[in-house]
């Protein structure tokens, strides 16, 4: 079959040998550039290094207010003593933040603005004294504490819930053609000063003393709790998020709202260590194994996956007798990636696939013989870490379940239900498949939970909901519930326009308000300035919206499964995963190498030491970096989120199919970054099956990319397996049954205070039911004699049928 | 048998006025209730309303927050005696103080609105009140008088930020209703004492000339 082939393949060939080789010759140094390109060296974190993360908080448009701060700082101190800050001791530093924080509650806005702005200049580092970034650094953390210590961030919060109230910046905004950045001063100064406290005390530092650490513990807990009133600080920003996409207050700067907000979210609830560590310990509560792997540290040891970047590539890694192949190969993978079936050629496609899934799914020992051995092959990159699969293989209860009856119905003709362990009457090989099963056997937190809600609702009465863990998560998703699907409404709305695909025309929503100063500019390097500040701003949101939306499905998934579905069932309705694809749907290399900096910008460096000139060369100084931070995590974050959302969903999986993922989520794959890769092949895995014939052989590389980094599932036949999965799919009733359990758990939980209606003791005594307060109508009161007339003398009622009933 | 009969610390209904409290005192250790803090404060205000350190040293190994929060809890009660003395033949209505000022030189913010609004003084003192007595006896934040939390402690400054206006409001434009007040109660000396001891509020903001050293910058000042 080999030759046959093979001489079907170099006839073809032999038309245009020139024109042959020249084909080669590009192939192969494409596919050179692709094995030499490394991969990136990016370390998927909760959030960029800290300097970085601080520096995103500004605009470049903003540089001026950081010398207004320090004026209005330096000012104050002035009036109150002659002495320098540095001079005064801890106790005369702690007198003047008092002094400070007594300010702010005055009704003058500018006296109250000038007090905000000293304190924020003290966050800021005070950075006019500095002649270092380590000082700034150590000034900054410094003076967190000593503000947290004095009351300042309940003080801060305060004022940030009564300047979102603040009618007058609101219509004054509503009024104006173009918002601009003068119109969210005040809020952008109380938003950037409770942003360097939550991330400043998000970040352990080895110097800190106990009482630091006491301190910063302390905060983390007071983060989740409600502030001056009911709602804890997420709940506040979240409200100012629906605010804003509603309409009726532009001028909040959303991109600093929704970092605050993902970092407080994040600083309380806690990031991804904590989340491993937590789940770990909830397992053993439910005496579960612990998890032995963490995704995080396996991934890290992962290497990419060289991309299938072109057509030709794919191929030729695939393939050693590429030169006997090069030109027809091109031909039918051209129309691979636009899944039709391309019928022509089809015998020769076929017999490709035989051997593509020969070689591709392991190394196969057996090298085909190869007409031209000096032609060299493509090396296959050597793997550094361990041989083997990098995840362990898992097995779920049903699986097991599922072929225990399958093959009880097969060899011994009827089934047991729910009996896992008799193997009477079942033939050998069975018996080692059950073992390896049994092996593999993980049982989820979710079902598990999923299990004891079905129990409860069973049983309500003999088998109520002991105390529920009173968790940071708990107390958010309480605080969210009522909400739950604005907020995520309002989130989805401000992502879409944040993407980079978005047309400015069709945004309902302006979030570029908070960039963009009053008066545009002038010069074309002013202009070229504020297009790298926009696209920054844009990508910052992006970011911390796809970091918020994955940290709090990972830990209601923990916290809760329903929680997680509740959200999740919210998010598809508001059409994330569209949105998540038409996310992808653009020139994802572009994206992820996007250089949208200027480091001579950056706070801090841009107000220590002496400024030098900005010209155009500098706007791009500096920045080397081969990938962008910030956007690399984004799509791993919107991917994850994907996968969350569609994990073991059969109708959202069918989503991804009809939304036509494929094609898009390969072409994603050409990020050389293994944790990237394995988010993408997941997703291409799991609607594998649906994609056809055509496609699963003609991305033979992808499908192999998919066995080697993807875990396995015993038993599941995810690649070419035409089972009753395949089932015609109803939307609508998996919806509708899963809607109905999150419901259920809803009510029972936060509704009705743990018991259902049904179940509580009815009243039977006359004198309490008739003694009980009715609100009646003032209407009915004056005519009830006219009612009684008409509805209970003048109708017949038969009492003994009544008393019968 | 009387001897015997188990001492009752309350004041049942129908007590009458030179019954009231008229019980022999306690030593902090022979205290066994929940809330012995305020029982012995309480107790050492009775003994000498006017010997303000006293009150304010708190016995041996006393958890520093509770003792805060206590004292901070039996301002405000003795506060609303000040409140009500405002109000007696409306003399701080809200056409004369229509703003919450001391000195002139700030108006202040009412904070009990979900929009801070300038409220008149008198508005201002019973608002605040309230807050503080919300706050104070809320679930959330103090739910246990025995131990605080650190991070509900942290909320106390404020709280004493708000309530030293009235006594400043008080002493600015009602200066004859505050001396009275002051002579029966030395609430302010007391309350003034407390704050700086426990660094709540800055020097500079405690405008009311109570304590000696007080006096003396004001004088100073003055020549």
């Amino acid at each position: 079959m080999d030759g046959s082939s093979g001489a079907g393949g170099a006839g073809r060939g032999r038309g245009g040998l020139p024109k042959l080789r020249e084909l080669l010759r590009r192939q192969r140094r494409d596919s050179e550039t692709n094995s030499e390109s490394p991969d990136l060296e990016f370390i998927y974190d909760d959030a960029d290094k800290y300097n970085l993360e601080i520096s995103e908080l500004y605009s470049y448009t903003e540089e001026s207010e950081f010398y207004q701060n320090r004026k209005c700082f330096e000012e104050y101190l002035e009036r109150i003593t002659k002495q320098k800050w540095t001079d005064l001791n801890e106790a005369a530093r702690k007198m003047h933040i008092l002094r400070l924080l007594d300010t702010i509650e005055v009704s003058n806005r500018q006296a109250r603005m000038e007090a905000v702005r000293s304190l924020l200049y003290l966050l800021q580092g005070f950075f006019g004294e500095c002649d270092h970034e380590e000082d700034q650094a150590y000034w900054c953390r410094y003076h967190v504490f000593l503000l947290y210590t004095c009351g300042a961030f309940q003080a801060l919060i305060e004022l940030l819930n009564m300047e979102m109230e603040n009618g007058l910046a609101a219509s004054v905004a509503l009024r104006k053609p173009a918002v601009s950045l003068a119109d969210s001063t005040d809020l952008r100064v109380i938003l950037n000063a409770l942003y360097i406290m939550i991330e400043t005390m998000r970040i352990d530092d080895e110097n800190d003393s106990d009482e630091k650490k006491q301190l910063q513990t302390n905060f983390k807990l007071e983060l989740g709790q409600p502030v001056s009133g009911e709602d804890p600080l997420a709940i506040v920003l979240f409200n100012m998020v629906t605010k804003f996409c509603s309409g009726s207050a532009p001028h909040f700067p959303m991109k600093k709202v929704l970092l605050v907000l993902w970092k407080s979210v994040l600083t309380s609830l806690g990031g991804l260590d904590e989340v491993h560590d937590m789940k770990n310990k909830k397992r053993a509560d439910e005496n579960l194994p612990p998890l032995t792997e963490n995704t995080h540290a396996v991934c890290r040891h992962m290497r990419a996956a060289s991309p299938p970047a072109s057509a030709a590539d794919l191929i030729e890694q695939q393939l050693p007798k590429r030169n006997y192949r090069g030109n027809n190969n091109k031909k039918g993978l051209v129309k691979q990636s636009s899944m039709e079936d391309p019928f022509e050629s089809m015998d020769d496609e076929i017999t490709r696939e035989i051997e593509a899934s020969k070689e591709g799914s392991e190394d196969d020992p057996i090298q085909p013989p190869s007409p031209r051995p000096e032609t060299p092959r493509p090396e296959t990159p050597p793997i550094p870490t361990s041989k083997g699969l990098p995840w362990i293989p898992k097995v779920r209860q049903k699986d097991l379940e599922l072929f225990l009856e399958h093959t009880r119905a097969k060899f011994v003709g009827l089934t047991i239900r729910g009996d896992l362990n008799s193997m009477a009457g079942l033939p050998q090989p069975i018996h080692e498949g059950v073992k390896v099963l049994k092996q593999h056997l993980y049982t989820s937190l979710a079902e598990i939970q999923i299990k004891r809600e079905e129990e409860i609702s069973r049983n309500p009465l003999s088998m109520p909901e002991t105390n529920v863990p009173v968790t940071p998560a708990e107390i958010l998703y309480q605080a969210m519930l009522p909400n739950l699907p604005q907020y995520m409404i309002a989130l989805l709305k401000i992502l879409l326009a944040a993407a980079p695909t978005s047309k400015a025309k069709t945004d309902s929503i302006n979030i570029l308000a908070d960039v963009l100063p009053e008066e545009m500019p002038t010069t074309v390097l002013q202009s070229m300035k504020l297009g790298i500040d926009v696209n920054r701003h844009k990508e910052v949101i992006v970011k911390a919206i796809s970091g918020l939306l994955l940290l709090l499905l990972k830990h209601f998934k923990l916290n809760h499964i329903y929680q997680f579905e509740y959200m999740s069932q919210h998010l598809v309705f508001a059409n994330c995963i569209p949105l998540v694809l038409k996310f992808f749907n653009q020139n994802i290399m572009s994206y992820v190498g996007a250089k949208n900096n200027i480091p001579l910008l950056d706070f801090p460096v841009c107000v220590i030491g002496d400024q030098p000139e900005l010209t155009a060369e500098s706007l791009e100084a500096g920045d080397d970096l081969q990938f962008c931070w910030r956007n690399l995590f984004s799509c791993i974050n919107l991917l994850r989120i994907l996968n969350k959302l569609t994990k073991w969903k059969h109708s959202r999986t069918m989503m991804l199919v009809v939304f036509k993922s494929a094609p898009i989520l390969k072409r994603s794959l050409k990020v050389k970054h293994a944790m990237m890769q394995l988010y993408v092949l997941k997703l291409l895995k799991m609607q594998t099956k649906y994609l056809g014939r055509q496609w699963r052989k003609s991305n033979m590389k992808t499908m192999s990319a998919i066995y080697q980094k993807v875990r396995h599932r015993l038993n599941d036949d995810w690649a070419y397996g035409n089972d009753m999965d395949a089932r015609p799919w109803d939307f609508q009733a998996e919806e509708c049954a899963l809607r109905s359990c999150v419901e259920r758990f809803n009510n029972r939980r936060y509704a009705t205070n743990g018991t259902d209606p049904e179940f509580k003791p009815v009243d039977n005594c006359i004198t309490s039911v008739l003694g009980q307060h009715m609100d009646l109508p003032q209407e009915f009161k004056e005519n009830y004699e006219r009612w009684v007339e008409r509805e209970v003398y003048s109708t017949q009622i038969d009492w003994d049928q009544l008393l019968k009933h | 048998m009387a001897e015997t009969q188990i001492m009752v610390r309350r004041n049942l209904p129908g007590t009458k006025y030179e019954e009231w409290c008229n019980w022999p005192d306690e030593t902090f250790e022979e205290m066994d209730s929940t809330l012995a803090v305020q029982q012995y404060i309480q107790q050492s205000i009775r003994k000498d309303i006017q010997n303000v350190e006293n009150i304010l040293t708190p016995p041996e190994s006393q958890d520093e927050g509770v003792w805060k929060y206590e004292h901070l809890r039996q301002f405000c009660m003795e506060l609303n005696g000040l409140a009500v003395k405002l109000q007696v033949e409306n003399e701080c209505n809200p056409e004369t103080c229509t703003q919450m000022t001391a000195t002139e030189q700030w108006i202040f913010l009412c904070a009990a609105h979900k929009t801070p609004k300038e409220c008149p003084a008198i508005d201002y003192t019973r608002h605040t009140l309230d807050g503080a007595a919300c706050l104070l006896n809320s679930n959330k934040y103090f739910p246990s008088r025995v131990s605080i939390k650190e991070s509900s402690v942290a909320k106390l400054g404020s709280v004493c930020r708000r309530v030293y206006r009235i006594f400043s409001h008080a002493y600015f434009h009602h200066r004859s209703l505050f001396d009275e007040f002051e002579n029966e109660t030395a609430l302010c000396k007391r309350f003034t004492l407390f704050v700086t001891k426990y660094n709540l509020m800055s020097k500079d903001n405690l405008i009311v000339p109570i304590l000696e050293d007080q006096q003396e910058g004001a004088n100073e000042s003055e020549a």
